[in-house]
């Protein structure tokens, strides 16, 4: 309806992720709530069509995009850790990135458009909870780990374990995500990326893929696949997981692959997309990755 | 001096829009101007009981406005029947029914939430099969608009001896415009006179409803274009009824009143393109000599009549497309729905009859084992041939060269005969569509309208061209000055061009339907030679420089300005009582030839080369032409593949950009554009129009290409990868 009301938010900027974890803890203690502001790429859209705003009701935005604790990106051992507020046009001009996570970059190269990846997050798409998020999407094929912080200290909570149902998760309302964690795979794993959108940019996805395997003599030593889209969170798909782990590769077939995406998506008929066409694209897509995995 | 017209003159318009000094309208202040807002209905059809303000909200400083306070509640168009705010009766989701205005933005939003609106629900007519079937009548008896029937020779029944007779259906849905700048009015009172500037295509227009509704003279409304941010159409009748709106609260409040609208509102509540559906029935020789076709046309009108009625003129003189026939019978039904009136949009009816036609003979060429361009070229229409009106075309028929010059650019009969790529899970393919476009008002129209345009002498060697021909993007700034300054033989840097605001400039009649160039380019063709002939003559009889004659008449009022009525071409004959006659006086022809890439598990199709040939008549400015060109093919091809509007119960989904998809640049496949001159006599150096035509082929060819990769044959647009995968479901997938 309006941004006119944009300025009637109350609105706080901490210098520390220390204040900003105090503010949540203070806030949350007295049932207030709170809007984490990281690139705004949905909150901001959303003003628009969102009812004019009434002083008085509105939560407290905290803007933690500048937070040096949420930011950077860094490669210790074998762990990608990216900060919640690092943006996805950082994230795909690192060269760590682009040489030991590919997919990530090539997510991030995809996530809206330029304007988007200057400022959109991984941070903000884990927390806004979208089944349609590309990055989760990512995410959820690198099987990667969120560390979440409040004032009661740190806990790592595997991505798998994270959302609870459409757009609701573990975080409480006291923490916020600090960084993303990912084991990283072995230089030269194969790995598939797919968003399927409406045009070649500025598109919600229909349906977004993204594998990671680790092949060792024919069979598979670790997997991981995320989809986007095609349920009311991004989906991990658990039991196509299972059947590529299950035998040799060679063994898995078309048929078997199709059986076990279907088992593992419930998308629905919405603006975007219908579930038909949805089921279809996630079984093509998944069996494409397998086939690739199959003739290397 | 070397001629400016055929060269490429920068856009004169383009710097200012580029760094961002350009005004638009909402970039515009006035001292103590308001904020306006609209209170609209939220079901498609109802009787409106009242308007209710909330008492507990605090109203101070909130001008509200109602039907009550409407001195003529009816905007003014072909028929009258679209109140300016709604009073007893609302006919669909988006109805204007109050108005609000305020200084402050936030609380005019804040107040929106506390008018309520009594109504009560009555059963909605929402689609043209609703409509026909009269359940509900919302529109006298049948809900029918308007009809048409064009016939010739022996009419559509003859189809039915031919050798090869093939049927078939084909539909269109909505588009929306997405011009980049959403409608916009600003309005306010100086004393009794009216006055409105903003976003639009066609001055004369807007302050006809002005006049009409609050009962003023001429020169009692004044309507002032500012800078406009695209139009398509879209800003050709609907701003009318946004400076009414921004001139009732004005008044009211006694105050300046701007009104521009959201993405949202823009998208929800202004006009769309006519869906459609056409039936054709054909029939042909073994050999593929076309011989009879009967077209049925139905085009849903929305809840008012708007433009309608000429929508589906030019829908019904298109149908038969840019072929020979020797019996036909189009019959032409435009209904009501209880959806937002459609409008107005670049082609103008026209998309949806070639879509049709274009389709129908590719199903025909199916039908004979024969390629459809080998099938469309062997009864392509030819100078001396006649058109399913009785319209002997006698000059300007650049078809066959188009179709040479984007067979030849493409590679089209290779490919077609090479069959379709197929890589892997991706297919490649390709298609094309053969089509015209009648440029200028259709049948007597023009006559009527008596375009006017002035040219002034200014000192300084300075000209000055007036006229109510509005640049909303497409450059008609940039090709009038260089017009002008041929017909007066001076550089294209020393013409100016007046803000079009109907205090300054005559009517040249309305911004629209591929005029522009060519009939009001006329007009200022002629305007400028005529100054020209009298600074000649002002040399000859004064015995003086070219510069000294020019100060001269320039420093008389009597003798600076040269007002110029357009005269319509001698035998250009058009009878409405029996639709038949001269159509247009001249048509722009093309040939589109596109190539896509469909991924055989996604469906996704990728436009991944276009090549185009279009016979403008003549080339005033090749980067704009070829800009008309592109731009209104890559507006052809969003409605081919990914602009599909939502709608549930008379409401629509999808009103934003995030999920009504128009293509973006990474969506433009690279362009062929190949400009054919067959040169138009009456037409500035030879120039019909162009703006419309493109819009015209862009489906067709995609879906020809499509059918071609893929072997799925889709009837109906836009063709989602939705689509194209339940295509492959029910068979014929590769």
């Amino acid at each position: 309806m309006s941004v006119a009301g944009l300025a009637l938010h109350p609105f706080s900027t901490p210098k520390t992720l220390d204040e900003a974890l105090a503010l949540l803890a203070e806030r949350s203690a007295r049932a207030e709530k709170t809007v984490l502001l990281a690139g705004g790429t949905d909150w901001f859209v959303e003003r628009h069509v969102a009812p004019a705003e009434e002083a008085g009701v509105l939560p407290l935005v905290v803007d933690v995009s500048r937070l040096d604790a949420l930011r950077g990106i860094a490669v210790e051992g074998e762990t990608l850790h990216i900060g919640a507020a690092a943006t996805y046009l950082e994230i795909r001009k690192d060269a760590r990135v682009a040489a030991r996570c590919p997919l990530l970059a090539a997510t991030a190269r995809d996530v809206g458009a330029l304007q988007i990846q200057a400022r959109g997050t991984l941070g903000g798409n884990l927390a806004s909870g979208s089944p349609a998020a590309d990055g989760v999407a990512a995410l959820a094929a690198l099987d990667a780990t969120l560390l979440l912080r409040s004032i009661r200290g740190a806990r790592r909570v595997p991505l798998a374990g994270f959302y609870t149902g459409y757009r609701r998760s573990v975080l409480a309302a006291d923490e916020l995500i600090e960084a993303i964690e990912i084991a990283l795979p072995p230089e030269g794993s194969p790995f598939a990326w797919r968003k399927v959108g409406t045009r070649q940019a500025q598109a919600i996805s229909k349906v977004a893929f993204a594998g990671l395997a680790v092949v060792a003599s024919g069979r598979l030593a670790r997997l991981g696949l995320g989809m986007a889209s095609v349920a009311p969170t991004v989906a991990l798909l658990p039991a196509t997981r299972a059947l590529g782990l299950s035998k040799p590769l060679g063994e898995v077939t078309d048929a078997d692959v199709e059986q076990a995406v279907l088992a593992d998506v419930s998308p629905i008929d919405d603006v975007r997309s219908t579930a038909a066409y949805r089921r279809h694209v996630a079984v093509r897509l998944a069996q494409r990755f397998f086939g690739e995995l199959r003739a290397l | 001096m070397a001629p400016s017209i055929g060269t490429s003159v920068p856009r004169v318009d383009g710097p200012a829009k580029v760094c961002g000094s350009a005004r638009y309208v909402d970039d515009l202040v006035l001292p103590g101007m308001l904020h306006g807002a609209t209170v609209r209905s939220d079901v498609p059809r109802g009787r409106l009981l009242g308007v209710d303000l909330d008492p507990a909200f605090d109203w101070t400083g909130i001008t509200v406005v109602t039907a009550d306070d409407v001195p003529v509640n009816a905007v003014p168009l072909i028929e009258s029947d679209q109140p300016v705010l709604a009073r007893d009766e609302i006919r669909h989701a988006y109805e204007p029914v109050a108005l609000l205005a305020c200084e402050d933005r936030l609380r005019l939003a804040q107040a929106l939430r506390h008018v309520t609106l009594r109504v009560e629900p009555l059963p909605p007519v929402l689609t043209i099969d609703d409509a026909l079937a009269a359940r509900e009548a919302i529109r006298g008896a049948d809900n029918v608009i308007k009809r048409y029937r064009i016939t010739k020779g022996r009419g559509g029944a003859a189809v039915e001896g031919c050798e090869v007779v093939v049927r078939g259906v084909y539909e269109t849905g909505w588009q929306e415009h997405v011009y980049i700048e959403p409608n916009g009015m600003i309005g306010w009172w100086d004393g009794d006179t009216a006055r409105v500037e903003g976003s639009l295509q066609c001055p004369y227009y807007v302050q006809k409803g002005i006049k009409g509704v609050f009962g003023l003279p001429d020169d009692g409304v004044d309507v002032t274009q500012a800078v406009t941010g695209g139009g398509f159409g879209g800003k050709e009748e609907y701003p009318t009824l946004v400076a009414l709106h921004a001139l009732l609260l004005a008044k009211k409040s006694g105050r300046p009143v701007k009104l521009v609208y959201g993405r949202q509102e823009d998208v929800e509540a202004s006009t769309k393109r006519h869906p459609s559906r056409v039936e054709i029935a054909s029939g042909c020789d073994r050999d593929g000599t076309l011989r009879a076709v009967s077209i049925r046309v139905l085009f849903d009108g929305g809840a008012y009549v708007t433009l309608t009625p000429v929508v589906l003129s030019r829908g019904a003189l298109h149908a038969c497309g840019a072929y020979r026939w020797e019996d036909v019978t189009v019959e032409a039904v435009a209904v009501a729905t209880n959806t937002p009136p459609n409008g107005a949009f670049r082609g103008f009816g026209a998309p949806q009859t070639i879509w049709a036609i274009e389709r129908h003979l590719d199903r025909v060429a199916r039908t004979l084992g024969t390629d459809p361009v080998a099938l469309k070229r062997k009864n392509l229409l030819r100078l001396g041939d006649t058109t399913a009106t009785g319209q002997t075309l006698k000059e300007s028929v650049g078809v066959e060269e188009c179709v040479e010059k984007a067979m030849a650019a493409s590679g089209y009969v290779e490919k077609r005969e090479r069959g379709p790529v197929v890589t892997g899970r991706t297919a490649r393919g390709v298609g094309a569509a053969i089509f015209l476009h009648g440029a200028g008002f259709t049948g007597s129209g023009e006559k009527y309208l008596k375009g006017k345009v002035a040219v002034d002498l200014l000192p300084g060697g300075r000209a000055r061209v007036r006229t109510g021909s509005t640049d909303i993007g497409q450059g008609t700034e940039t090709v009038f000055r260089q017009i002008a300054a041929d017909g007066l033989g001076i550089g294209v840097e020393n013409v100016d061009f007046a803000v079009p605001s109907t205090a300054n400039v005559p009517d040249s009649g309305p911004t629209v339907a591929s005029r522009t160039v060519m009939v009001v380019g006329s007009i200022v063709d002629a305007a400028a030679k005529e100054l020209r002939a009298r600074l000649e003559a002002e040399e000859k009889a004064r015995g003086a420089t070219r510069s000294a004659a020019w100060e001269r008449l320039a420093a008389d009022p009597a003798r600076a300005t040269s007002l110029v009525q357009y005269e319509p071409p001698p035998g250009v004959v058009w009878d409405d009582a029996t639709y038949s006659g001269d159509a247009y006086p001249a048509y722009g022809w093309a040939c589109d030839v596109a190539e896509v890439e469909v991924d055989l598990d996604t469906f996704e199709t990728k436009v991944t080369g276009f090549w185009a040939a279009v016979d403008v008549g003549r080339v005033i400015n090749p980067t704009l032409c070829a800009g008309q060109v592109e731009g209104g093919t890559l507006q052809a091809i969003g409605w081919a593949l990914t602009e599909k509007l939502v709608t549930k119960d008379g409401k629509i989904l999808n009103p934003r950009m995030t999920n009504y998809i128009v293509p973006t640049s990474l969506d433009a496949p690279p362009f062929t554009t190949t400009l054919v001159e067959a040169a138009y006599s009456r037409g500035p150096g030879g120039a019909k129009g162009v703006g419309e035509l493109p819009m015209d082929g862009g489906a067709p060819a995609v879906a020809a290409a499509i059918e071609h990769a893929t072997g799925l044959v889709l009837d109906r647009v836009p063709m989602l990868p939705e689509d194209l995968f339940e295509a492959s479901v029910k068979g014929g997938a590769r």
